[in-house]
Parts: C-alpha cells; sequence; structure tokens
C-alpha cells in the first residue's frame, strides 16, 4: 500500500519533458510617447482577472460578457492599482478609458484603453508594473513602447516578479523632436484643413490687384504686390496666434460648432468680398478680423493632444510655426503664378471672379453644413 | 475501431478553452449573454470550489505554511491534469514567503524542485532534491522525483543511484523507464506488465493508466505495434485527458501512417501545443484544407511563447519547424539546444531527423553515439542512426 502511495508522488511529477498547454501567464502592455501624454491598451487574460477578482460570479465556469461588463469599475481600480507610470519624478496618472475583448493564443482577454499625462516631456518613463506577481509567480508584463517621432522607435520589455520596475529612455522624445512633431501637426493641419487653405486663396487672389471704384487692376510693380501679401500674411498669423493661445490656455473656449461656423462665413464674405466690395478696403484688416476666427479653429487640434505645462508652450510655439510654414508654402505657390498672370483678363474674370465664386459656394455649404449640423457635401 | 471512436468524442470534448486561431480586432460583444471564456476546471466543480476555499484561506492567512504547501501540491496537481502551466506559477506565489529563503522547509523544495523541473530547470531541481534527502534520506518522494529528472537530463547512472534507494512497486516503476532506454526494454516491459497484472495496483486506475501509457511505449520500442496500440487504447480508455498518453499515441499513429485517426483523436481547438502539434502534422501529410489554420495557430503560440522568453518547448518547435515550416537547418539549431537540455527518446530522434533533411549529419554524431551507447531499441531511431552514420 505504502508502495502505491508513493507511485502516486511519479503520477504528481508525471513526465518531467512533457510540455504543457499553451504558456504561462502574460499581459500585453502596448504603448505610444505623445510629447508629455502616454497613450496605448493593455490585454489581460481574463481567466488570470477571475483570479483575482472573482469575476466569474454564478461559479460556472463561462465568463460571460454581463459577468465582466458590470464589473469595469472594479477591474479599472485593480489595474490602475497594479501600474504606475512616471516621468522623472513626476508621476503620470494613469487613467483607464474603454473595454473591449480581443483574443491572443490562449484564451481571450480584456482589452483597456489606458492614458497617462506627464506633467511635462517625458525624456525618461518609468513604468512600475504589479500586475499578479502575489497570485501568480510566473506572470509577466510584456510591453512594447513606441516614441520618437511618428512612434516610429518601438522597444520591447518583459516585467517579471524581479524586474516589476524598469525605466526607459526616449532617445526620440526629447524637447527637440516634441517640437518637430508639432510643427509637423501644425504643418499637416493647415494642409488638411481646406477652409483654412480657401481662405487665404480668397485673400491672395487679388494680392497682385488693386481696386479702384470697385474693379480690379493690375498692380504695377512686384513691391506693392509683395506688400500686400505680407500685410495680409502678417495680420492672420498674428489674430490667430493671439486666439490660438488663449484657446489653448483655457482663456477663452468657444463652442467648436460656432467657431467651425465663423470660419466658414469668414471663407465665404471673403470671397463675396472679391466680387463685390462689402469689406473694408484693408484688405490686412480683414485678414485679422477673421484670423481671430480661424485661430480658435487651429485650437481644437491641441486641445485634442491633452497638453500640460512645458509642453503646452513648446506645442503652442511648435503648432503655431507649422502653420506659418504651412502658409508661407501657399504664398510661394500662389503669388509668382497670381504676379506673372495678374494683367490677364483671364486672370482677373476667371481666376479672381471664378475662383471666388467657386469658394464662396463651397463656403456656403460648409456654412450651411456646420450652422445646421447636416452633411451636404462629400468633404 | 471501436475504442478510438469511444474515446474521440471525450478528448474532443476535453477542450477547456475555446481558442481562436484567427487574430482580430479587439470588439464589445453585443450581448450581454455572450460567452467569452470558459474557465478551466469546468469538468470537476467540486475540485473547483475546493481550490476556490483554499485560495480564500490562504489569502487570509498568507503565512501558514500548512495552508500554502496543501494550496499549492493541489496547484501542482491542477497543472498535472489540466496540462496547464498557470497553477506552477499560481504555487509558487503560495509559497513565496519560503522560496527565497535561505533554506526552505523539506515541502516547500519539493514543490520547488517539481515547479522547477516542470520550467525545464532540471539543475536547480536536482540541487532542491539534493537538499531534501540530504535532511530526509528515507524520503522516497525526493527519490523518485530526482531519478525522472535524472533520465530526462540524460544522468542514467544517477537515475539508477536514487531508484536504488526505494523499495517494492515504486522501485521497479522507477527503474523499468531506465531500464528502457538502456537495451532492456523486453526486461522493463515484463515488470511493468507484472505490476499491471497484479492486484496492488487495480485499485488505482491512474496508476494504471501511466503504467499502461510505459508498456505500449516499451511495445513500440520492441516493435510490437499491436500490443502498443491496445495499451494506449486501455489507458485513454482510463484517462482520455491524460495529454501525455494522447500525444504519445498521436506519434504512434503518425508513425504507422495514420493521420486521419490523429485528426479523429485531437480536436482542432485543443489548447494543449504538444497535441494541436500533432494533429497540424497530421493534417499536412493529409494534404487537409485545415492544416493552414493549425499551422497559423501553432506559430501564434510559438511567437507568444518567444515573446515572454520561454525556451521550454525546443522539441516540439523543432518538429513544427521542420515538418510544417519545412526549415531543416532552423529545426536543426533548436533540436541541438533541445538536446543539451534534456535527453529522451524523442529528443534524440528530432535531432536525427532534422540533421538528415538538413544534409548536415555531421552535427549530430554525439547524439548517434548516445543512441548507440545508451543501447535505445526501436526500428525507427536505429535506422536513423544507421543514415547519419552512412552519410
Amino acid at each position: 500500500m505504502k508502495g502505491v502511495v508513493l507511485a502516486l508522488a511519479l503520477l504528481g511529477v508525471g513526465h518531467a519533458a512533457c510540455a504543457d498547454a499553451h504558456k504561462p501567464s502574460d499581459s500585453y502592455l502596448t504603448l505610444a510617447v505623445h510629447g508629455g501624454v502616454v497613450r496605448g491598451h493593455w490585454d489581460i487574460a481574463l481567466r488570470d482577472l477571475d483570479l483575482v477578482l472573482d469575476l466569474d460570479r454564478d461559479g460556472d465556469r463561462r465568463l460571460t460578457w454581463g459577468e465582466i461588463r458590470t464589473r469595469e469599475t472594479d477591474i479599472d481600480a485593480y489595474l490602475v492599482s497594479r501600474l504606475a507610470l512616471s516621468a522623472g519624478d513626476a508621476a503620470c496618472p494613469l487613467e483607464v478609458a474603454g473595454h473591449a475583448i480581443d483574443h491572443h493564443s490562449d484564451g481571450a482577454y480584456v482589452v483597456v484603453g489606458l492614458s497617462a499625462s506627464c506633467p511635462r516631456a517625458i525624456d525618461a518613463l518609468t513604468l512600475d508594473y504589479r500586475l499578479l506577481f502575489d497570485v501568480d509567480a510566473q506572470h509577466r508584463g510584456l510591453l512594447k513602447l513606441a516614441a520618437g517621432e511618428g512612434g516610429n522607435t518601438t522597444r520591447a520589455a518583459v516585467f517579471d516578479r524581479d524586474h516589476r520596475r524598469q525605466a526607459f529612455t526616449l532617445g526620440g522624445a526629447d524637447a527637440g523632436s516634441a517640437l518637430r512633431s508639432f510643427v509637423r501637426d501644425g504643418i499637416v493641419h493647415i494642409a488638411t484643413g481646406y477652409d483654412h487653405i480657401l481662405f487665404l486663396v480668397a485673400l491672395l487672389l487679388p494680392a497682385v490687384l488693386g481696386r479702384q471704384g470697385g474693379r480690379w487692376s493690375a498692380v504695377p510693380r512686384l513691391s506693392v504686390a509683395l506688400r500686400n501679401v505680407a500685410a495680409t500674411v502678417t495680420a492672420f498669423t498674428v489674430a490667430h496666434s493671439i486666439t490660438l493661445s488663449l484657446a489653448t490656455l483655457h482663456v477663452v473656449m468657444l463652442p467648436a460648432r460656432f467657431t467651425e461656423s465663423m470660419i466658414a462665413l469668414s471663407v465665404l464674405v471673403t470671397a463675396i468680398d472679391n466680387l463685390v466690395p462689402i469689406l473694408p478696403a484693408r484688405r490686412w484688416l480683414v485678414a485679422f478680423a477673421f484670423g481671430l476666427v480661424h485661430g480658435f479653429g487651429f485650437a481644437s487640434v491641441l486641445r485634442d493632444l491633452d497638453l500640460s505645462g512645458a509642453m503646452l508652450a513648446l506645442s503652442l510655439f511648435g503648432f503655431n510655426a507649422g502653420v506659418e510654414l504651412g502658409q508661407l508654402a501657399l504664398v510661394a505657390l500662389i503669388v509668382p503664378v497670381a504676379y506673372l498672370a495678374r494683367s490677364l483678363r483671364g486672370y482677373q474674370i476667371g481666376v479672381v471672379g471664378g475662383g471666388s465664386v467657386a469658394i464662396a459656394m463651397l463656403a456656403l455649404g460648409w456654412l450651411v453644413e456646420r450652422t445646421l449640423d447636416v452633411k451636404l457635401m462629400p468633404f | 475501431m471501436p475504442t478510438l471512436r469511444a474515446i474521440a468524442p471525450i478528448v474532443v470534448s476535453a477542450t477547456l478553452f475555446a481558442a481562436s486561431a484567427v487574430r482580430a480586432e479587439p470588439y464589445v460583444p453585443a450581448s450581454d449573454a455572450q460567452v467569452i471564456e470558459r474557465l478551466p476546471g469546468g469538468t470537476d466543480a467540486r475540485g473547483d470550489r475546493a481550490m476556490r476555499a483554499m485560495r480564500a484561506l490562504l489569502a487570509r492567512r498568507p503565512a501558514d505554511l500548512d495552508v500554502a504547501v496543501r494550496f499549492a501540491q493541489a496547484c501542482v496537481d491542477r497543472a498535472k491534469a489540466l496540462s496547464d502551466p498557470r497553477p506552477l506559477g499560481q504555487a509558487q506565489a503560495a509559497l513565496s514567503p519560503w522560496w527565497d529563503a535561505p533554506d526552505p522547509p523539506v515541502p516547500v523544495l519539493l514543490l520547488r524542485a517539481t515547479i522547477r523541473q516542470r520550467s525545464h530547470a532540471f539543475a536547480p531541481a536536482l540541487a532542491d532534491l539534493d537538499r531534501v534527502v540530504a535532511r530526509e534520506p528515507g524520503n522516497a518522494q525526493a527519490w523518485l522525483v530526482r531519478a525522472d529528472v535524472q533520465l530526462v537530463s540524460g544522468d542514467h547512472e544517477g537515475a539508477r543511484a536514487s531508484c536504488a534507494h526505494l523499495e517494492g512497486i515504486t522501485a521497479v516503476l522507477c527503474v523499468a523507464p531506465i531500464d528502457g532506454v538502456e537495451g532492456a526494454a523486453a526486461a522493463a516491459h515484463a515488470s511493468v506488465s507484472a505490476i499491471l497484472d497484479g492486484p496492488t495496483i487495480a485499485r488505482d486506475e491512474r496508476l494504471r493508466a501511466w503504467a499502461g501509457t510505459l508498456a505500449a511505449e516499451l511495445d513500440e520500442r520492441l516493435g510490437r505495434t499491436g500490443d502498443a496500440e491496445a495499451r494506449y487504447r486501455a489507458s485513454l480508455a482510463i484517462d482520455p485527458f491524460d495529454a501525455y498518453t494522447v500525444a504519445a499515441y498521436a506519434d504512434f499513429l503518425l508513425d504507422e501512417g495514420r493521420p486521419q485517426d490523429v485528426v479523429a483523436l485531437i480536436a482542432a481547438d485543443t489548447p494543449v501545443d504538444n497535441l494541436l502539434l500533432r494533429r497540424a502534422q497530421a493534417e499536412h501529410r493529409l494534404r487537409s484544407a485545415d492544416a493552414a489554420r493549425s499551422r497559423a495557430a501553432l506559430a501564434e503560440r510559438f511567437a507568444a511563447l518567444h515573446a515572454r522568453g520561454d525556451r521550454v518547448h525546443l522539441r516540439e518547435e523543432a518538429r513544427y519547424v521542420l515538418e510544417l515550416e519545412g526549415d531543416a537547418d532552423a529545426a536543426l539549431a533548436l533540436a541541438l539546444e533541445n538536446w543539451s537540455v534534456q535527453k529522451e527518446p524523442l529528443d534524440a530522434r528530432i535531432a536525427l531527423e532534422c540533421a538528415l533533411a538538413a544534409g548536415r549529419a555531421r552535427d549530430v554524431t554525439a547524439v548517434a553515439d548516445w543512441v548507440v551507447r545508451t543501447r535505445l531499441e526501436g526500428a525507427r531511431i536505429a535506422e536513423l542512426v544507421r543514415r547519419v552514420r552512412a552519410s
């Protein structure tokens, strides 16, 4: 009898070289650093969460979406208590947003969205990972961390029981590259913001002309044209810089729908003014007044990035510079051609006249869409 | 094949998780009633409740050695029963107050050795067992586990020395696997058969299944295919969930040129990597439409293991890379890395097969020598050694 009992020990051991099903417990942490913000998602096996949170309330060994969904608050609280991010000495409070399900090689995982805002630019990110180690000593956290310009540097790291705290130097996330990324954001924003482009086009097309008695005629010299362009662009820049800063710093806040409608109206009025004078003759005044409106529009992009502290000043400066660069590119594209063509009737009637009609129609469409919150046009 | 047909549905239903080989984007389920995950252990509600109760007790008394050891032992048993490594990490966590201590108590050393052995940390496992037998020379369990670890890592002499500390049926079952790989398969088979036919073992079904599988492997080595199949089926009739026996039987069927029976034996969504490998090999040989899916699932599982830095499934990975990815050189590298850690008949065989496929017979001279020196029997391994030596 004793023999049998001992032989059972052999069963407990089993076959030493027999590989197991699947792998031990892992979680998958995928993060990306954008300036002073870390975003990403965290995939945790439901089997593992059940171990610590008893998700399977009815004990039927089947986890339903209801059993998971109704415990989201507990899940979030648990996860936030098990992961800490910091940049230098400053903590970056972690927030959990959104829950979904995904499948990895060993079963279903809950996927939670993560975001953490650091008080300043992240040049060294420290992660303190403590998930599950107290109940599963072989658990590992598998991190993929993207940083640098466009998130093109991806690093992988493994957190285990003996390596819970790890620091990552983000070579790509220094102030210089953060600034470059904001400049790029600004250029992209103006290049893809058709309302801003058309407003500028409407302002610039007649800059090579002079108005006499409601009729356009070619300016005599290049210097006159350039003075017009410089005054217009500078006024627009100064104005939108003011409101961009005020809005980003939360000094003045306007509802997005109002701002967007006003931008459409500014395009419409400027285009009409090219056909029939309805605005002050000094165009830089027009550019300034409407530039104030466009600045509020730019601000919405930065607000989405949720920046703060030193990062905010950097982003304001960089983004604004990017917008200016985009504007200058547009000027460089339009003004020389317009100057050379300024005496042609085709330019004065076809381009300025026809172009302004087209811009006005488009702007009218935007205005209707944005004020009534409907969709009329495919762009 | 009435037995096979009787077993197949049980094995199919033994799949405890619905593992999907197809990776999609994260989604939000549409209905609260949707079942997202099946937790393991669903067939044993009582065992499950016992585990939960023990876990709760442990949470209240984490410094209680007795509670921790009982919980850890239950975890180790569960890991074995479900072929699931997760409970091993849970056992380790329960033992953590003693795990890193300079001189842990004997029960902790025994469990730590078992957990380390399962992750193929054979040398640290042996060190733990040495400490146990130094303190308690009469600890039969320690000697038995020690012999097992020594045999797997290729120290046959040491394994024999460990078995010498045992008595009776335990000693016989300790020595038979060593004899079985050292040119005495017939004698080993005779002693295991005697135990199987004797009265002592009749009372314990799991032990009978275990000894039956050992006898089946010895039958195979001796070229008695009919007897081997009967033994495998008898073991599976007792314990259809035993992944080791299912894998050994699947290998037998693959060798016998019966891949369709492997597909019937192992479910497509098996959670056990070892079994999925066999099924994928069978589908590949059948040129089945499912082959690509199983291959992708295996690739994903190996990738997941690599990501966490595990080097435990090298033998299986070598088989996968050789047959399913057709990269003999890469497979040989895995097989040789595996051979440096463990030296069982299957380890020798995959190394020889990879080297022949890669046309690099010289890389496995040591393996072939080992097979000859240990006098490992079997027509297939003998043929592989002949070809390696001929080239």
